[in-house]
């Protein structure tokens, strides 16, 4: 199992009581200071407290829903409500959530420049070619992210992925919670989740 | 590294400068496990980019797992409705 070690505060509410505030998403427009922007980005979906909300939320439209018993309905829910809480500040976010209403078709095919795939005696001018076509890769995993520029790529990714570890580890505790606490099955990474819920 | 020639056959995203790689390189590495422990200058551009995907596709393979179990769960105690009250309590 991949071990995460996300920069998780030493949290003093390890439980899953979620205080109805206002969600703290303080990211700026860009007109603020980038450092400051950028540290917080870090800190973004590593918190607990993002955790949380992003916990009950899930299981909130979980509950909703009444077409949960498909895993691709369970895992599409989980990935609209990862991209709302980003509030459309990221890329990835907001192809998610444009995605979905416009057709369930996967991997849609985007108007691509195949005017320009050139044969390889080009190829070898450019930066090398492994860097390239990885990039390319990558661009293709995050949503929403095939035809960026290098940084913004970069940017976004680094999102993704903190992204997704909170994703999973929100949805390790709910199947956890659901499970009754110890769990059967594969064993989640459960030493550093809040699931102090049966005592 | 090879030459930093602007012969750009596309617009745009053709260039990557070495300053771009060593972002690149330093920026992913932080978010990978795997990589974490070991020095910067030790870790390719091209071993990172692909760390970062096999991570984000075991990650999406994970969340998919995880999916699963839980639409087998929500099936299962769809009808329970002390725990969903329960729940409902804790969460809200």
């Amino acid at each position: 199992m991949a071990s995460f070690t996300p920069n998780l505060e030493p949290a003093p509410d390890t439980s899953l009581q979620f205080k109805p505030k206002k969600p703290r998403i303080t990211l700026q427009t860009p007109s603020s200071c980038p450092s400051n922007q950028r540290t917080q980005r870090i800190k973004r979906w590593r918190t607990q407290r993002d955790q949380h909300i992003y916990s009950s939320k899930l299981f909130q439209a979980l509950r909703r829903s009444r077409r949960t018993s498909a895993s691709r309905e369970v895992h599409e829910t989980a990935d609209r409500v990862l991209a709302g809480l980003a509030r459309g500040t990221t890329r990835w976010s907001r192809a998610i959530l444009t995605a979905r209403k416009v057709t369930k078709h996967k991997k849609a095919k985007l108007p691509t420049n195949n005017r320009l795939r050139k044969p390889d005696i080009y190829r070898e001018r450019r930066k090398t070619p492994a860097v390239e076509r990885k990039l390319k890769v990558l661009g293709r995993l995050v949503p929403g992210c095939r035809k960026l520029s290098f940084s913004n790529l970069i940017e976004e990714t680094s999102d993704y992925i903190a992204a997704l570890e909170m994703q999973v580890r929100a949805m390790t505790a709910i199947t956890e919670f659901l499970c009754g606490g110890t769990g059967g099955g594969p064993q989640p990474p459960a030493d550093r989740l809040p699931s102090n819920v049966n005592s | 590294m090879s030459s930093r020639r602007s012969r750009s056959r596309q617009s745009g995203a053709s260039r990557i400068t070495d300053d771009q790689i060593i972002d690149l390189v330093s920026k992913l590495q932080q978010l990978i496990p795997e990589l974490r422990g070991r020095r910067p200058d030790k870790v390719s551009a091209s071993k990172v980019l692909q760390e970062t995907c096999n991570y984000i596709r075991s990650l999406h393979r994970e969340v998919d797992g995880l999916s699963d179990r839980l639409s087998q769960l929500l099936a299962s105690t769809d009808t329970d409705s002390d725990q969903a009250a329960i729940i409902r309590s804790l969460l809200m």
